[in-house]
C-alpha cells in the first residue's frame, strides 16, 4: 500500500514539474470546449435569424405574367428583382439561392380557375439555401390558399368544406430537451476528455519510463509490479478526473455567460457531480487500456500511434445515434462509449435515470475498466517489460 | 552472499533461439568484490538481471543470502542494491528525490532516508549537485545519483552492471574507492565490466563469462597459474580464446 501511494505521489509531482504538458492537457479542454459549443451555438442560431428575418431576395423570371403575384411577395419582405441571364448558372455558381420561374401559360391557367403552374428552382443538395427556399414555398401556399377561399366564397361554397382534415402540433419538447439538443457535441467532448485526458501522463509513466531506462532500476526495488503499475494508473486517472473537472466548471461558468449570447443553457450543481460520476468509469478504462497498450510496445511512439484510433472509438455511438436514432433501452447502458453517451445526454435533458439504469452502467463500465486493468497487470508482469536495450 | 548455480537463459529472435546464457554458476562471498569480466555479448547482464529477478531463468537457480530469486524474490529483492545496465534518472525530479523515492519503495522511514542520503552524498562526493533537478546532469552525476539511489536502503549485497561505463578517470577513480570501502563495510559486491584492468585491480575474485559460458573462475593469481602467463592481458585473450571485444 505504501509503495502504491509512493508512485502515486512522485508520478504527479514528476507530471507538474513538467510544467508545459501539465497546463496544456489540464487546461486546454476547459479553455477550447466551451468556446467551440458556444460559438457555434451562436453562429446556428445567427444564421437562422438572419435567413427568416432579412428581406428575401428574388430574382423572378417572367413576372410580367403573374403581377398580382408579384404584388402579394413584395408585400411580405420579399424584394423581386430581374431574371439573371443564366439562372442555371447563377445557382451553381451559388450566387443566388432560389429564383421563382412563371410560364407565359399562368395568366391563361389563372383566369380559367385551373391550378397556374409556377417553378422554384433550386439546388436541395444545398444546405443554406434551404431556409430561403422553404421561405418562398410557404409563401407560394398561403396565396393559393388565400386566393382558393375566395373563389369558393364568390361561388358561395364555404372554403372550410375543402379542408377535410386540420393538423395541429402540439410541441413537447422541453427547455431541458432543447439543451440537450444544442449540446449534441458536449458527449463526445466530455467522453474524449475523460477517455484519452490522462494519456500524455500514461503513455509517458511506462513506455516514456522505459525509453529513458528507469523501469529498469524500478522494477528492482521490493515493491510489487502489480503495485508500481497501479500507482502509475491511478495517478493518472486523478489527472484524468481533475481534468474533467476543470471542464465541467468551465461548461457551468460559460453557460451561465450565455445568456448574453442568447443561448438558454443550464447546467445545475447536482448534474456537475452526476455527470462526473458517470465519466469515473471511461476515465478507469482509457487509463487502464493505454497502460495495457503501453506495456506492450517497444517504444513510445508505437504507444502513440494507437491514439488516432482510439480517439475514434468515443465519437462512434455519436454518428451512429446520428444516422440511425435509437429510443433508450437497457442494453445500450452496458455498452461502453454509447452508455456514456446516453447517460450523458440524460442527465443534461434533466430525465430521470432509474436506478436499475444507473446499477447497469456502473456495474458494466467499471467491470469493463477492471478487466482491462487485469490485463494491463499481465502485460506488466512479461520479463520483456523493463528491457529497452 | 550469492550463489549461482547452472544458470541458463535463451531469448527467441526472428532469427531463430539465442542462447544468451548457458551454464553459468559462481560464488560471491560477502567482504569481496567479485567482477564478471567478458567482451560484450558474453552474457554479463543477463546473468545479472536473473540476479536480480527481472528475468526468471530457464533453468539452474540463484539464492540471495539463502533466498531464491523465483520463488522469494521479494526478500532478494529487499537484499539488493541494484545498478542496472539501465540507469536512467528522473530528470525533473532532483537527485535527493531520486533517492527518496527508492527509499520509500524499500519502505524505509522518512528520517533514515535523510541520512542514508547524507552518509551516500559524502561518500560519492555528490553534495554540490544534491539539491538540483536531474536534467543537465553530467553522465559521472546521474551515475552517482544511480548509485545512492540503489544503495539508500543500505542492502548487504551489491550488483553494478559496467559501473565506470562512460565515466572520466577522476570520476572513476572514486567510484573505485567507494566500491573498496563497500568491501571493507563486509558486503558483497559483484560488479561486470569489459575492461580488464578495473577488475585486475579491485577484485578478489574473477570470473571470466564468454558465450554465456564461464571461462575461468578465481583470484587474479589463480588465473595467471591456470594459464601460464604472468601478465593477465595475455591470460584473459588465452582463456577467452580470442581478444574480440576485449578492452585493455
Amino acid at each position: 500500500m505504501n509503495a502504491l501511494i509512493t508512485v502515486i505521489r512522485k508520478e504527479l509531482l514528476d507530471l507538474f514539474r513538467d510544467k508545459k504538458t501539465f497546463y496544456l492537457s489540464l487546461l486546454m479542454g476547459p479553455l477550447l470546449f466551451p468556446a467551440l459549443i458556444l460559438g457555434l451555438g451562436k453562429l446556428a442560431s445567427n444564421r437562422i435569424s438572419t435567413q427568416m428575418e432579412k428581406p428575401l431576395e428574388l430574382p423572378v423570371i417572367g413576372a410580367e405574367n403573374a403581377p398580382s403575384l408579384i404584388n402579394y411577395l413584395a408585400g411580405r419582405n420579399v424584394v423581386i428583382k430581374p431574371a439573371p441571364k443564366n439562372p442555371e448558372g447563377e445557382i451553381a455558381a451559388q450566387n443566388v439561392d432560389v429564383i421563382l420561374s412563371i410560364p407565359k401559360a399562368y395568366a391563361e391557367q389563372w383566369r380559367a380557375s385551373e391550378p397556374a403552374a409556377v417553378e422554384i428552382w433550386h439546388d436541395s443538395s444545398r444546405d443554406d439555401a434551404r431556409i430561403p427556399v422553404e421561405r418562398l414555398n410557404n409563401l407560394l401556399e398561403n396565396y393559393s390558399r388565400t386566393t382558393g377561399a375566395l373563389r369558393l366564397l364568390s361561388r358561395g361554397v364555404s372554403p372550410m368544406s375543402n379542408q377535410a382534415v386540420r393538423t395541429d402540433y402540439k410541441d413537447l419538447a422541453t427547455p431541458e430537451s432543447r439543451i440537450g439538443q444544442a449540446l449534441a457535441f458536449l458527449p463526445y467532448l466530455l467522453i474524449l476528455t475523460g477517455f484519452l485526458g490522462g494519456a500524455a501522463l500514461v503513455i509517458d509513466a511506462t513506455a516514456g519510463e522505459r525509453e529513458r531506462q528507469s523501469l529498469e532500476p524500478l522494477l528492482a526495488t521490493p515493491a510489487a509490479r502489480g503495485q508500481i503499475m497501479s500507482g502509475k494508473i491511478l495517478a493518472a486517472c486523478a489527472i484524468g478526473l481533475f481534468g474533467l473537472l476543470l471542464t465541467l466548471l468551465s461548461f457551468k461558468l460559460s453557460f451561465m455567460l450565455a445568456p448574453s449570447l442568447g443561448i438558454k443553457l443550464s447546467l445545475s450543481w447536482l448534474q456537475v457531480a452526476k455527470l462526473l460520476l458517470v465519466l469515473v468509469p471511461i476515465v478507469l478504462i482509457g487509463t487502464s487500456l493505454l497502460t495495457a497498450i503501453a506495456a506492450g510496445s517497444k517504444s513510445v511512439k508505437e504507444a502513440q500511434s494507437y491514439m488516432s484510433m482510439l480517439m475514434m472509438l468515443p465519437i462512434l455511438p455519436t454518428i451512429i445515434l446520428m444516422v440511425n436514432p435509437m429510443k433508450n433501452q437497457l442494453w445500450q447502458f452496458a455498452v461502453p462509449f454509447l452508455a456514456q453517451n446516453q447517460m450523458i445526454l440524460k442527465i443534461v435533458r434533466s430525465e430521470n435515470i432509474s436506478a436499475l439504469e444507473w446499477g447497469v452502467y456502473l456495474l458494466c463500465g467499471f467491470g469493463l475498466g477492471a478487466v482491462l486493468w487485469l490485463i494491463a497487470a499481465r502485460r506488466y508482469h512479461n520479463e520483456k517489460l523493463a528491457i529497452s536495450a | 552472499m550469492i550463489d549461482v548455480n547452472d544458470l541458463h537463459k535463451s531469448f527467441k529472435t526472428k532469427t531463430g533461439t539465442v542462447h544468451a546464457v548457458s551454464g553459468v554458476g559462481f560464488s560471491a562471498c560477502d567482504g569481496e568484490i567479485t567482477g564478471l569480466l567478458g567482451p560484450n555479448g558474453a552474457g554479463k547482464t543477463t546473468t545479472l538481471r536473473m540476479l536480480y529477478t527481472l528475468m526468471g531463468p530457464d533453468s539452474g537457480s540463484i539464492a540471495v543470502d539463502g533466498f531464491s530469486t523465483v520463488t522469494q524474490s521479494f526478500e532478494v529483492r529487499r537484499r539488493l542494491g541494484v545498478l542496472p545496465d539501465a540507469r536512467g534518472v528522473y530528470k525533473r525530479l532532483t537527485a535527493r528525490e531520486n533517492i527518496a523515492y527508492f527509499g520509500r519503495l524499500h519502505g524505509m522511514r522518512e528520517q533514515d532516508i535523510a541520512a542514508g542520503t547524507a552518509r551516500l552524498a559524502k561518500a560519492l562526493a555528490m553534495e554540490d549537485f544534491l539539491d538540483r533537478q536531474c536534467e543537465g546532469f553530467s553522465q559521472g552525476q546521474r551515475t552517482k545519483t544511480a548509485i545512492a539511489r540503489a544503495l539508500i536502503h543500505d542492502p548487504k549485497n551489491v550488483i553494478l552492471d559496467e559501473p565506470t561505463n562512460g565515466l572520466d578517470v577522476m570520476t572513476t577513480r572514486g567510484l573505485r574507492e567507494f566500491l573498496l570501502q563497500l568491501k571493507a563495510e563486509g558486503r558483497c559486491v559483484i560488479f561486470s565490466s569489459h575492461i580488464m584492468q578495473e577488475v585486475a585491480a579491485l577484485c578478489d575474485r574473477i570470473v571470466v563469462i564468454a558465450n554465456g559460458k564461464v571461462m575461468a573462475n578465481g583470484s587474479p593469481d589463480d588465473i595467471r597459474t591456470q594459464t601460464g602467463e604472468a601478465n593477465l592481458e595475455e591470460a584473459f585473450v588465452k582463456v577467452i580464446g580470442s581478444e574480440e571485444g576485449l578492452h585493455a
